[in-house]
């Protein structure tokens, strides 16, 4: 445990440490890298002898701080769900940091974390933790592991589908540039070589060619990075055999990661299908749950599997019917306004370039462009017009919509808190409505897009009973 | 209220408008499209849209559900359980205490659930606000 801060702290003050390095060689005097070096070190061990955490009947506190003093505490009966992440220097030391979820967005320092725990001593943190109900129970009743999910080589596939790689080459480039390392290279030798080259091979070609080895790079990168995060992931759920339980997520092949969630705490869970992914038959899970973020990596369930794994995973933790059932269409008039959307802009630009031919002499490609941008905006209407829909039935909300971004969102009916019917101008004139349920947990709004106007109230009515009571919620 | 609330940034518009024609009093075009522009928006946001919202404004608070609509291109109506109500704020801005009124905003669990009621007069908002604090407070559980 003492060796961990003071590492992680020199890799976190690795440029500073660099600076100094330079500056020992610039000034001749190698004692500034020394001191640089010292200080880090120091303020690492001064970190460790200065935090330290406690548990009592009731609260969970941290004090810590080298010249700010801290202290943190939180309820234990606020504790939602408890997340531990290892890197690899740690894993080395069998230590592990667990963070403390509770209902509110935390971040930086007002985060709870523990840094530094040893893993043998985790399970029984887990168990204190974890059990605002008599923790007597669970020594009673035995504990059943159920595995959910298990991570497969073959989910690989669907991670070059993401854009990943492509968001790492770029934030390597950007880097590279901050430090300007480019302008250094344009006046080398090496780049005038590449520009001759690029101009022996033609333009076109090099172009292309470059294309090939970014496509390349972001396909071999983000299947990596997919590999390490997600590797060995395993998904499990522990019944105690009164109901309640927690689902456990383990994942990451050099940092492990895991999650614990209690399982009353589940609101439901999104099936997401981003465009590529589904053409590919696959999926990505994440819980809807209070107290956990909706949007990241925080409420993540499975990352990109097979569509029939996550299915099968959030039917398990939702009921019978409410991930594959059918859902109800929204009608003649919610297609029409996917299709309105959806083709104004590539209209307006076929104006605009019928406008400018009387004027110019417009070029070909300009038309073939402008007509396969229409292609593309109608494909994408049809694709949203055939997602949209809900469904009302035993205690859960559903509704799916998008196309690039597909969303099936399971909602239980009974974390619902709220309820709001928002109608534009355009809306009204159509006689649509967006339906949308606020709930606790994920992202907080769950939308229902387009419903009939007529319906939106008998489906918020059919979900929560409260609704129905209310006369102003019937008139349209 | 809407009406002056409205007012004042178009006045602030207008008052700039003058500054820029006295000290640059080229280009007056510019200047009579700019004048037309602050007139329209003037008859449009303080004469029109104002009486628009009033005529969409409810609210109501019944015996199980805070109810409102707001808006006026884009028309909203909000309902939320009084069980889950977790915290009743009154504000008061100072347009609001030139008109006597107050703002009641109840808020529940979820960011995308909180019920504002706006330009309440002043006692009734702090009478619901009492009675809506009583309910909530011998609310069950979390309410999440």
């Amino acid at each position: 445990m003492l060796l961990v801060h003071p590492v992680h702290e020199v890799l976190r003050q690795l440029p500073l440490l660099i600076g100094s390095v330079v500056l020992g060689y610039s000034t001749g005097n190698p004692m500034w890298s020394v001191g640089a070096l010292v200080l880090m070190v120091g303020y690492g061990v001064a970190r460790w002898f200065t935090t330290t955490y406690r548990l009592d009947a009731d609260q969970l506190q941290r004090r810590e701080g080298v010249l700010q003093r801290n202290v943190l505490s939180l309820p234990r009966n606020r504790i939602r769900s408890l997340s531990t992440d290892a890197r690899l220097l740690h894993r080395l030391l069998g230590l592990t940091v667990v963070r403390v979820g509770t209902g509110h967005e935390a971040e930086g320092d007002t985060e709870f974390e523990l840094d530094a725990i040893r893993s043998d001593e985790l399970a029984a943190l887990r168990a204190v933790l974890l059990a605002d109900a008599p923790s007597t129970a669970s020594d009673e009743v035995p504990v059943a592991d159920r595995v959910l999910a298990r991570w497969q080589p073959t989910w690989l596939r669907y991670s070059p589908l993401s854009f990943t790689g492509l968001a790492m080459i770029a934030a390597a480039v950007g880097i590279v540039y901050q430090t300007g390392a480019v302008a250094a290279f344009e006046d080398s030798q090496l780049a005038r070589t590449g520009l001759d080259a690029a101009e022996r091979f033609g333009v076109l070609a090099s172009v292309a060619l470059g294309a090939v080895v970014v496509v390349v790079m972001s396909v071999v990168l983000s299947v990596a990075r997919s590999l390490v995060t997600f590797g060995n992931l395993v998904l499990t759920r522990r019944d105690d055999g009164t109901g309640a339980g927690v689902l456990h997520l383990e994942h990451g092949l050099l940092r492990v990661r895991e999650h614990t969630f209690d399982v009353r705490r589940l609101r439901g869970g999104t099936l997401r299908e981003p465009l590529l992914v589904r053409k590919f038959g696959g999926a990505r899970l994440d819980a809807v749950m209070t107290g956990v973020g909706g949007a990241g990596e925080a409420s993540l369930l499975l990352p990109p599997c097979p569509r029939a794994t996550a299915e099968a995973v959030l039917t398990s933790l939702t009921g019978p019917d409410v991930v594959t059932g059918e859902l109800r269409r929204h009608g003649a008039t919610a297609a029409r306004r996917r299709w309105t959307r959806a083709l104004v802009f590539p209209a307006a630009l076929a104006l605009g370039l019928a406008g400018l031919s009387f004027v110019v002499a417009v070029p070909t490609w300009a038309w073939v462009s402008c007509g396969a941008i229409v292609v593309v905006a109608a494909l994408l209407a049809a694709d949203r017009t055939r997602a949209l829909g809900h469904r009302v039935d035993g205690g859960w909300l559903v509704a799916r919509a998008g196309s690039l971004d597909r969303r099936r969102d399971c909602i239980a009916a009974a974390g619902i808190i709220g309820w709001t019917v928002r109608q534009t101008l355009f809306q009204r004139r159509a006689g649509v409505a967006t339906l949308v349920a606020a709930t606790a947990a994920g992202v907080k709004g769950y939308r229902v897009l387009d419903v009939p106007a007529e319906l939106a109230w008998s489906v918020a009515a059919a979900a929560s009973p409260w609704v129905a009571d209310n006369e102003w919620a019937r008139v349209p | 209220m809407w009406a002056v609330g409205a007012a004042i940034p178009w006045t602030v518009l207008a008052a700039a408008q003058v500054v820029w024609l006295s000290l640059d009093a080229r280009l007056p075009v510019l200047h009579v499209a700019a004048a037309i522009a602050t007139a329209f928006g003037v008859v449009l946001f303080v004469f029109v849209v104002p009486f628009w919202r009033y005529r969409v404004h409810r609210w109501e608070i019944g015996a199980q559900a805070v109810y409102t609509r707001t808006g006026w291109l884009t028309q909203e109506r909000r309902i939320a359980p009084i069980s889950r109500v977790q915290t009743v704020d009154t504000q008061r801005g100072p347009l609001d205490r030139l008109f006597g009124l107050a703002n009641v905003t109840v808020t529940t669990a979820s960011s995308a659930g909180a019920v504002r009621i706006i330009a309440l007069d002043a006692d009734v908002a702090d009478r619901i606000a009492a009675q809506l604090t009583d309910i909530a407070s011998i609310g069950e559980l979390d309410a999440t």
